[in-house]
């Protein structure tokens, strides 16, 4: 039986944990062409109104799809279609997890719907997001 | 009622068409670093053969930091004092290869607005469309931006 033919309405991905060091976002916002204060200094940041330097929403969607394809893959599935929503700021310096689950399948295209979210330490769902994976 | 005006002549408008830029295999393991992706499919040849496309791709996000046209901002239009970034919508057609010349072309897909409890917010949605050097789609990315006066 294909990878496929054993996905469930409800199958988890992750959740994993991953700490966001004010170091790795500022790295990933000068890689990613973003060298914004509100990416890369506290100072500059609060120029802006922002409570001090924030996590670029990219590096959210990088992140939620990452957990996609570390799932889809190990079925040999690809990844064709994610969508983020930035609900509020992601900080810098604190462990977010990011979460799955899959909410529909579709046997003729071979398709699983997933729902994503990044949420704090405080269970705040910070980014939300559906994605699409198709299997072989 | 509408809160916002705008010309409806801007919407499908194409406002950039970047320079094609060659995707290193370095930037594909830089951006692997800084997001913390550790699959070895996009940074190490051999895994890349193994699976399914024979050659080293990008991770599919990799397109999110794909360079827009220096105006890009500049060309959406303000319809309120306030703009936030609210979000992506990727269609991931055809992979990222090591190798690829990438160019974005990119346009206003669609406004509309909606009264929240805040007041009325307009969503203005910017494609752009990021094509190779064979003129594949590779993928679009819908810029979600959202409008408010404060």
């Amino acid at each position: 039986m294909s990878r496929f033919d054993q996905i469930e309405v409800g199958e988890a991905l992750g959740p994993l944990a991953v700490h966001i060091s004010r170091d790795r976002s500022r790295r990933y916002a000068l890689m990613a062409g973003m060298d914004h204060p509100r990416f890369t200094d506290d100072a500059g940041a609060r120029r802006e109104g922002l409570p001090g330097m924030i996590v670029p929403g990219n590096m959210s969607a990088g992140l939620l799809s990452k957990l996609v394809t570390d799932w889809a893959r190990a079925g040999e599935g690809r990844l064709t279609r994610i969508g983020v929503t930035y609900r509020a700021p992601v900080l810098p310096d604190r462990t977010v997890t990011l979460h799955g689950f899959v909410t529909q399948t579709d046997s003729l295209q071979r398709t699983a719907e997933l729902d994503l979210w990044l949420e704090n330490e405080e269970g705040e769902r910070l980014v939300i997001g559906t994605a699409t994976v198709r299997f072989s | 009622m509408a809160h916002f005006n705008y010309d409806p002549a801007v919407i499908g408008r194409v406002f950039e068409d970047t320079e094609p830029v060659v995707v290193e295999t370095q930037q594909i393991r830089d951006y692997c670093a800084a997001l913390g992706e550790d699959d070895p499919i996009y940074t190490d040849q051999e895994a890349a053969r193994l699976g399914p496309f024979d050659t080293l791709t990008a991770p599919p996000s990799y397109v999110l930091i794909l360079r827009t046209g220096k105006d890009f901002l500049g060309h959406i239009p303000r319809l309120a004092n306030n703009m936030m970034d609210a979000g992506r919508d990727l269609d991931l057609l055809e992979p990222v290869r090591a190798g690829d010349r990438l160019r974005l072309v990119s346009q206003i897909k669609e406004i509309y607005e909606k009264t929240g409890r805040s007041g009325p917010m307009a969503f203005v949605i910017v494609r752009s469309t990021v094509l190779n050097q064979n003129q594949q789609v590779v993928a679009h990315i819908d810029h979600h931006f959202i409008q408010r006066n404060r």
